[in-house]
């Protein structure tokens, strides 16, 4: 098993209903399976995973990239615009 | 060897002093510099017209700070003749006139990119910089969300060895 942090923010944070949490994940879940994992966790989540962006360890990670072990996960909408 | 060209990025509780900013960012090569500022703005006459009683903005700080830095890295592969860059984001609960965000290049003179620099820089700090805002209007309150999606180009590239970033060219 693989253990993991996941921090929420914006939105995220507020359907999620918290910051942070940690989580078990079976060897090499990719980030496609991470979010699905995590909305059945927190239901709250579904509807923003069209659109959340993840990161893992502080960068942008995309479907197919794999969680490594120890990794700081975190989901957040895309960045607040303006023009 | 001549002193690397200070960049400065951070996230920030404090008040941005636009001044200070841009004199650690000028040297005494230094002739000219580009800031953009963004504020809180109170009304919005624009789209979906409005007032804001103000903002709270959030960040993911150590990504966010990660990120300016690429963000400063870029201008510098763009607009080699830059010399300094501050990016700077003020996050927490902000009213309206209050500076949020500043970016400022400085250069030699202003024929080198240093306008074009600037611009670069705060647009792409809305694509890739970690920061978000609620806004709250005497109607409630709102997430205010983009629609930049990173993709795999987004992410930080090595520096090829024997350039590190905010070094003057040799």
């Amino acid at each position: 098993m693989t253990e993991i942090k996941v921090l929420f923010f914006a939105t995220l944070r507020d359907r999620a209903g918290l910051r942070e949490a940690q989580l078990e994940l079976p060897e090499k879940t990719a980030v496609k399976e991470l979010k699905l994992l995590l909305a059945e966790r927190f239901p709250g989540i579904s509807e923003s995973l069209p659109t959340v962006l993840v990161a893992v360890n502080r960068e942008f990670a995309f479907d197919a990239d794999l969680v490594p072990d120890g990794a700081e996960v975190a989901l957040f909408p895309p960045v607040s615009g303006g023009s | 060897m001549s002193e690397p060209y200070p960049t400065i990025f951070a996230i920030t509780k404090d008040a941005l002093d636009l001044d200070e900013l841009v004199n650690r960012i000028t040297l005494p090569t230094s002739g000219a510099a580009c800031l953009f500022t963004g504020m809180v703005r109170g009304v919005t006459r624009r789209g979906d017209p409005h007032d804001t009683l103000y903002l709270e903005y959030e960040a993911y700080k150590p990504m966010a700070e990660e990120k300016m830095l690429q963000v400063a890295d870029e201008i510098r592969e763009r607009w080699p003749l830059v010399e300094g860059i501050a990016i700077v984001q003020r996050i927490g609960r902000l009213d309206p006139g209050t500076p949020t965000v500043l970016i400022a290049c400085t250069a030699a003179h202003r024929d080198t990119g240093v306008f074009e620099a600037a611009r670069y820089g705060i647009d792409r700090l809305k694509e890739i910089v970690p920061v978000w805002k609620k806004e709250v209007s005497p109607q409630g309150e709102t997430w205010v969300e983009g629609d930049y999606h990173p993709n795999p180009g987004d992410i930080q590239t090595e520096s090829p060895p024997g350039s590190p970033p905010g070094s003057p060219p040799a």
